[in-house]
């Protein structure tokens, strides 16, 4: 059995010391890795992960992030990581990671991700430049995502972004934004990649519970949508005995 | 209402809306903020009881004068009760 707490945006401030650990105090027994799906900070500020990274010094599982858009507010997205990994938070840019736990390999593939929509009405890599910007960052993403997926060796892959793969976690939020909210090639590079669950933040007013074509179960873990301070899934793996 | 006349209202609400992300003592994107003839309501989910009086005061000082429903709720805190089991 493998145990995944998970959350996203927990938009820490400078303000923010103390508001969040003190909820986690049962996570160490109920799970055996926490991923935090980006949106780390409030406006990207190296000082805000400073306050988080305290906050989440010496957890009791591993522990994984994406950075978010909220993250890069401040254009000093490599300081906010920098920060966050002096705590021992792995900070996941296009890139995986595994976490030997209870005689199983968890493998953990993250990266931001990006918007441009889902299938039907979805950015075209064409006309101005910063449109073809826009479109090309988001394939750059999910290709990122697809490969550190495709690379691991682990016994449960998961795949964690800020924006989400899916419409289906989106749904409460304002259609008009789906295409800022999240983009299908990230769904395709779930998929692809071989994930067994793929987690995803940024939408506070999406569902929670959603799939990919591919049938991977993917979860909005929001703090907002949560309604609580994390979520937590159970996935069931014999050891494959992977070297 | 000055500021529907003065400004378009998508206008001011994005206005706010903007600010209310780009405030340091709010920091959130996602919040909704709508116009009526009896004002502004603000909607939304926030970390904390301190992020949500915030909006409040971000609002009132872009738009003085307006009268404010904060209806922003603060996100629960509380550890999960069971794990879903996934396949």
């Amino acid at each position: 059995m493998i145990r995944i707490a998970a959350v996203a945006d927990l938009h820490f401030g400078e303000d923010s010391a103390g508001t969040y650990r003190p909820h986690l105090e049962e996570l160490g027994e109920r799970a055996d890795v926490f991923l935090v799906a980006g949106d780390l900070t409030r406006l990207g500020e190296p000082a805000e992960a400073a306050v988080l990274a305290e906050e989440l010094a010496d957890m009791p599982v591993p522990t994984f992030a994406v950075l978010g858009n909220h993250d890069h507010h401040a254009g000093r997205a490599k300081e906010v990581a920098k920060v966050m990994e002096s705590a021992g938070v792995r900070v996941l840019e296009g890139e995986a990671a595994t976490a030997n736990v209870n005689g199983f390999r968890v493998g953990v593939a993250g990266t931001k991700g990006f918007g441009g929509g889902f299938a039907g009405a979805s950015g075209s890599e064409f006309g101005e430049e910063h449109m073809k910007a826009f479109v090309r960052h988001s394939a750059e993403e999910a290709a990122a995502l697809e490969s550190a997926l495709k690379a691991l060796e682990a016994d449960v892959r998961v795949a964690v972004t800020h924006y989400s793969p899916v419409k289906e976690t989106l749904v409460g939020e304002p259609p008009e934004i789906y295409p800022f909210l999240g983009s299908y090639l990230l769904g395709e590079a779930v998929d692809r990649g071989g994930a067994d669950l793929a987690l995803h933040g940024h939408a506070h007013r999406g569902s929670e519970r959603g799939v990919t074509a591919g049938r991977t179960p993917v979860r909005n873990v929001a703090w907002p949508v949560l309604d609580r301070a994390y979520g937590l899934f159970e996935i069931d793996r014999r050891a494959a005995g992977i070297a | 209402m000055d500021e529907a006349t003065r400004e378009g209202r998508d206008r001011l609400v994005a206005r706010l809306t903007e600010a209310l992300a780009r405030d340091h003592r709010v920091g959130e994107l996602e919040l909704e903020v709508t116009l009526a003839q009896d004002g502004l309501t603000v909607t939304g989910v926030v970390p904390t009881e301190e992020r949500r009086s915030a909006v409040a005061e971000v609002l009132a000082e872009r738009a003085p004068g307006v009268a404010v429903r904060n209806l922003v709720e603060v996100a629960g805190r509380g550890e999960p009760d069971a794990a879903e089991e996934l396949p």
